[in-house]
């Protein structure tokens, strides 16, 4: 049986999602501050970063790593209807790329099981 | 604690601070401008232990292999030891050929092209005042065309070195130029590919350099060239480029002239970003390149991001001012 990552499109599939998921994020009022880096292309490198993880691919990520990562935007003010916002586009974005919707499903389980360590608690 | 070994001292570094920071404080004079990673003036070379991966990213091989780096990238965890990067490997004396005003503010500067000096138009090469100030100017000329190299030199208010290369260099005298770098230039690999490049002031040498090596690589897609500047007297190689749009059908020569000089033709009610959109149409699959003034720059870049452009389709140089 393939992994989610293969079934969603691998590598592939992350470059084509990228920049989708970036300019929805951008547009998003609730979380757009956050992301509005000065340098774009390391945004994006980031977010690819944060896509691979959320399709189930290789990643070197640790719970400990997404607390250390997050813990400047959880001191200006992230909480749960942020990570909810990141989940909806995340999921917009994949809909947009014609993924199945038990895919997307599975890809939102994996980004909410961070959701403690991205939040701090 | 890491540290540095320079000059027979030794350097303690703290955490996260870069080697030309930590030399800078010590009181030893290192080249340097941008300090961002992008107009390599800062380069050294170590001579004993590991540099980190960040300090050499976009050097060449050649450079990487001889354990060149940027100083101000440079956070070195381990102990280094680094020496100034010996002139003769990096910089080349060439004299200058020709020295013309193209407007009231921009200098153009023909420099003899040294044997081996490879580079791509759009891409820029450093311009060495005194041995110790560099800044950093873009190439109009093309290497299959043009047996020179030329800059367009605006001149800054106050400006160590535009004001130098306007008013104290001039034909014949030698100027000393460290080889060109950047990522902002053509590539043959979408000949049907539209192209949009935009670049206000003198962000139009690296756009016109782009443009003749897309022409000369056969580029068939449109292409889309635009001149923003505040007042019609900026605007400058107005004819040429007339005359290219006149010999190329697919190349098309636009201006964007903002300043309320409405009696002009040239005068334009668009902003820079409306006239942007406004060419593109789709964006989906267009080729950009943005060069000039940083503000603007990042912010087209957003602009056309959004609308559609994908991120590794667009190419951006922002002439960032030097901090020395
Ligand atoms: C990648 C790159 C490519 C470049 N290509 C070109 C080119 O093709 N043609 C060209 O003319 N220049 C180009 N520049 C800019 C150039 O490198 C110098 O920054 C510029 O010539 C000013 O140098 P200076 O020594 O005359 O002025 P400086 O002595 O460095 O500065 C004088 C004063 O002007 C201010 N200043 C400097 N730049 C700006 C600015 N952009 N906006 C507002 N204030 C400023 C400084 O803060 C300072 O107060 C490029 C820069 C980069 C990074
Ligand atoms: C839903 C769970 C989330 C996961 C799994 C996740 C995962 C990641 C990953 C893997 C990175 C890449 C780090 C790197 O490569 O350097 C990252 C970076 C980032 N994330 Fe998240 N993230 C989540 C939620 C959020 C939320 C809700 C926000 C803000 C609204 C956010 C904002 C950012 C930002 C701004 C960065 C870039 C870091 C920086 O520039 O400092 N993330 N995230
Ligand atoms: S690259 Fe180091 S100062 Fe510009």
């Amino acid at each position: 049986m393939s992994s989610l990552y293969e079934r969603i499109g691998g590598q592939g599939a992350v470059d084509a999602a990228v920049d989708i998921f970036y300019r929805k994020v951008l547009a998003d009022e609730r979380i757009s501050d956050y992301f509005d880096g000065v340098d774009m292309e390391e945004q994006i490198n980031k977010q690819k970063g944060f896509l691979t993880m959320a399709f189930g691919g290789p990643n070197e990520y640790t719970g400990k790593s997404m607390r250390d990562g997050h813990a400047h935007l959880v001191e200006r003010g992230l909480n749960d209807s942020h990570v909810d916002a990141v989940i909806e586009n995340l999921g917009a974005t994949l809909q947009e790329l014609g993924v199945a919707a038990a895919d997307i499903q599975e890809v939102a389980d994996i980004a909410n099981s961070v959701r403690d360590d991205v939040l701090s608690r | 604690m890491a540290y540095i070994v320079f000059d027979d001292d030794r350097i303690d570094i703290e955490p996260g601070q870069t080697v030309l920071s930590a030399l800078l404080d010590q009181g030893h004079y290192i080249p340097h401008s941008c300090r961002s990673g992008i107009c390599q003036t800062c380069l050294m070379q170590a001579t004993d232990g590991e540099v980190p991966a960040a300090a050499q990213a976009g050097l060449k091989n050649t450079l990487v292999s001889q354990g060149y780096f940027l100083a101000c990238c440079c956070k070195p965890e381990t102990p280094l030891h680094v020496i100034t990067a010996p002139d003769k490997n990096i910089r080349h004396a060439v004299n200058v050929i020709s020295h013309d005003l193209l407007n009231a503010h921009v200098l153009r500067l023909r420099l003899e092209r040294p044997d081996n000096f490879d580079y791509h138009p759009g891409q820029f090469l450093t311009v060495w005042k005194e041995d110790t100030v560099g800044r950093s100017y873009s190439l109009a000329s093309v290497p299959g065309i043009d047996n020179y190299l030329e800059l367009h030199i605006r001149r800054m208010p106050n400006g160590k070195v535009s004001n130098w290369l306007h008013d104290d260099i001039d034909v014949d005298d030698v100027l000393h130029v460290q080889a060109a770098t950047g990522n902002c230039f053509y590539t043959p690999d979408a000949p049907e590919q539209k192209m949009i490049l935009a670049g206000t002031g003198t962000g139009l040498s690296p756009i016109i350099g782009i443009v003749r090596d897309a022409l000369q690589q056969q580029h068939r897609g449109e292409i889309h060239l635009v001149h923003g500047a505040m007042k019609t007297d900026d605007l400058y190689l107005h004819q040429t480029l007339q005359d290219l749009d006149q010999r190329h059908n697919q190349f098309f020569y636009h201006t964007n002239v903002l300043h309320a000089d409405e009696d002009h033709p040239l005068y334009d009610a668009m902003s820079l970003d409306q006239k942007l959109l406004h060419i593109g149409e789709d964006l989906t699959d267009c080729r950009i390149f943005l060069c000039g003034d940083p503000n603007l720059v990042n912010s087209l870049k957003k602009t056309m991001f959004m609308a559609g452009a994908s991120m590794k389709n667009i190419y951006a140089d922002p002439f960032i001012a030097a901090y020395d």
